[in-house]
């Protein structure tokens, strides 16, 4: 499991290269080939017996983030958001300021504000980044427009449960790693594409199909739990300790049929606690895949984690295992394959 | 072994000492001050006066709080997850998405703020800051969930870092005023005073508690200095802003004793401290507002440090504003002329 170390790789989207070089450098001997592709996609192929088919594993390496929009008069720098962050998750926290500077995100204190600014939601437009400097002409030394910001958020194990930032997806990537690390050969080809600027509209992953032409793809994500105490259960996506996410549909794509009956089918033959994503909101690189070129038969499985988009999520553990397992039972008993062939 | 400002901020900075839990940093300043004061005790509230005995005649205490905001479980619910209450005031939108300190009976224990990720939110809730009575902890992240009962103390997480020479973290309000009492208390010893000189490190400002005024009374005071914090760079529109690194701030108002507050403007000037001035209309909502209708009264002067983002987990403060208000604080106690 690389989980920590990958949460805590710095890489917003389309500043992937940290969490590519670390990948990269642990997977490179492990697979008979492995490349860096022109968007920034790291692809690592292992040859099947028969090479009689191709399955593609994919995670997304990039999380959300910020950019460095306009250094102001008094020092302080502006921001717009990569991704989806709530700026409601954004006042008080430390960030991470290009490659190793540091800022915060201050707030006018609660003294200083009228009762009705108290109940009002932070926006883009009144955050501000600061970093020490108190005039425009020190930040620029220091700073430039473009900058990119991440969470800054060491990552912690503890009563089954670890938190940190960047689980979505690094929660996928560790398990892509994990089952690199099984050393095994199967009757197919095994192409791993760990993908860039998912955060920012399935972007990285459009362009493996030309690339890879795979027969079946099987995307591993970490998403939403929203099994928040305000929240009646029936609308819960995905409850933590549940075990692994099954989806049968999301924005733009339904889950290839097929697929997610082999993946069901695993889990119950194996034994592996499974559980059903409730809520179709949200996408995955699975609906990019499949409308790309002439399309590819595509499941998900997703870690569930609490909080996510935020600088401090929550996963379970077990989850994770559990994860790793059915993905592993799913490659190995290969009865994907079967499926979209036969 | 005295530590440098910068350290002691630190330092001060880690320890959880939210208002009537104290004994924390009130131990730990009890180590930095026992060898520079001539008698050293605990209050009956949890605080600390640590003396330096002059020639006698008039007594002289200066203040800084020691106690931080935080929070008290109020409820917990389904097992995992705990509701809050404030102790002091913090926004609520400060507080979303970060990691919290629980004390239970059986020990420390973690737990995060959680929110919704953006995926499942409807758009009236990002129009909206969730108050106390939604936000929530998850408590399901540190091993003693179990342990969590309702009345225990929270504080937010967030350790010091340094930026461009400022030092950031939580409670420097009024940790940025202990370190410039302890720094003062090192200064002081370089010379010999007149008066009798207190330093009082006390409890409870941030509920508006009796920790100051009570010792004020215990000691009989006449004279008190109370060192607090003030908002810097951003102010009403109708206020002069203080500034970050622009020196202790001298306030002037009814709360403090005009004769008092003209001889500290006299003694900084000749000392060469640069300083800032800071009108207080009414109340100052600081101890100064209590100390002063103590006993006979007291004859009170209020110096704060200049502070961005007060009652976050973000506070700044410029070491060198705590370095000039300890200057300044020895030489009133050097040199006042009464």
């Amino acid at each position: 499991m690389y989980l920590k170390e990958l949460s805590e790789i710095p890489g917003v989207s389309g500043d992937e290269d940290k969490v590519r070089n670390f990948i990269r450098e642990r997977i490179e001997s492990k697979l008979d080939e492995v490349r860096n592709d022109r968007m920034g996609n790291l692809i690592g192929i292992k040859k099947g017996r028969k090479s009689n088919g191709r399955l593609l594993l994919v995670a997304h390496m990039d999380e959300v983030g910020l950019m460095v929009t306009k250094i102001n008069d008094d020092g302080t720098l502006s921001f717009a958001p990569v991704g989806g962050v709530d700026p409601r998750v954004l006042p008080g926290k430390r960030v991470r300021v290009g490659e190793d500077k540091l800022g915060i995100v201050g707030y006018k204190a609660i003294h200083l504000q009228k009762s009705e600014e108290i109940k009002k939601p932070p926006s883009y437009e009144n955050l501000r980044i600061y970093m020490g400097f108190s005039s425009k002409k020190e930040a620029e030394k220091e700073v430039e427009i473009g900058t990119y910001v991440s969470f800054l958020t060491k990552y912690t194990e503890e009563n089954g449960r670890a938190t940190g930032k960047a689980f979505d997806d690094r929660g996928g990537c560790s398990i892509l790693m994990d089952i690199i690390d099984l050393n095994e050969r199967y009757d197919f080809d095994v192409y791993f594409a760990f993908v860039v600027q998912e955060e920012v509209g399935l972007r990285g992953s459009a362009i493996l199909m030309e690339q890879l032409h795979p027969d079946v793809a099987l995307v591993l994500e970490t998403t939403t739990a929203g099994d928040n105490p305000e929240i009646p259960e029936y609308q819960w996506a995905t409850h933590l300790g549940d075990g692994p996410v099954i989806t049968f549909a999301h924005r733009g794509y339904v889950a290839d049929k097929r697929v997610f009956q082999v993946l069901i089918e695993t889990a119950v033959k194996h034994g592996i606690p499974f559980q059903m994503k409730r809520r179709t909101a949200g996408g995955t690189d699975a609906g990019r895949l499949a409308r790309r070129g002439r399309g590819v038969p595509a499941g998900v499985i997703s870690i569930p984690a609490r909080y996510i988009h935020s600088p401090l999520s929550i996963m379970d553990l077990g989850d994770y295992r559990n994860t790793f397992e059915l993905v592993k039972r799913v490659v190995e008993d290969g009865k994907i394959m079967e499926e979209v062939s036969g | 072994m005295s530590l440098e400002t910068k350290d002691l901020l630190m330092e001060l900075s880690r320890i959880d000492a939210p208002s009537g839990f104290e004994k924390e940093a009130i131990d730990f300043i009890e180590k930095q001050v026992k060898d520079l004061a001539d008698v050293v005790k605990k209050t009956r509230l949890g605080g600390l006066i640590a003396g330096v005995k002059g020639g006698g005649g008039l007594k002289i205490g200066i203040f800084a709080h020691v106690d931080e905001i935080g929070f008290v479980i109020s409820k917990i619910e389904d097992g995992s997850f705990a509701r809050l209450e404030t102790v002091g005031g913090v926004d609520p939108k400060v507080v979303l998405a970060s990691e919290v300190k629980i004390y239970t009976r059986d020990g420390p224990t973690r737990g995060v703020v959680g929110l919704l990720a953006p995926h499942l939110q409807k758009p009236e809730d990002r129009k909206k800051v969730p108050m106390y009575d939604e936000i929530f902890v998850d408590l399901s992240v540190g091993s003693l969930v179990k342990s969590v009962r309702v009345g225990d103390r929270v504080v937010l997480r967030g350790d010091p870092i340094e930026l461009n020479g400022k030092i950031v973290g939580k409670a420097l309000d009024n940790r940025a005023g202990c370190t410039s009492l302890i720094k003062s208390m090192e200064l002081l010893r370089k010379y010999k005073t007149r008066y009798d000189v207190y330093y009082i490190f006390s409890s409870q400002e941030e509920v508006g508690g009796p920790g100051a005024a009570t010792v004020a009374y215990e000691l009989n005071l006449d004279y008190a200095i109370v060192v607090d914090v003030t908002h810097a760079d951003d102010a009403p529109p109708f206020y002069e802003k203080i500034s970050l690194g622009g020196g202790p701030v001298i306030g002037f108002g009814p709360s403090v004793d005009k004769d008092f507050w003209k001889k500290i403007m006299d003694i900084a000037k000749r000392n060469g401290i640069k300083y800032q001035k800071e009108p207080l209309p009414g109340r100052s909502g600081t101890d100064t507002d209590e100390v002063q209708m103590t006993g006979i009264g007291v004859r009170t002067a209020l110096i704060s440090i200049p502070l961005r983002y007060m009652h976050t987990p973000v506070e700044v403060v410029d070491p060198s504003d705590v370095d000039e208000t300890a200057r300044l604080l020895t030489h009133i106690a050097v040199d006042l002329e009464v």
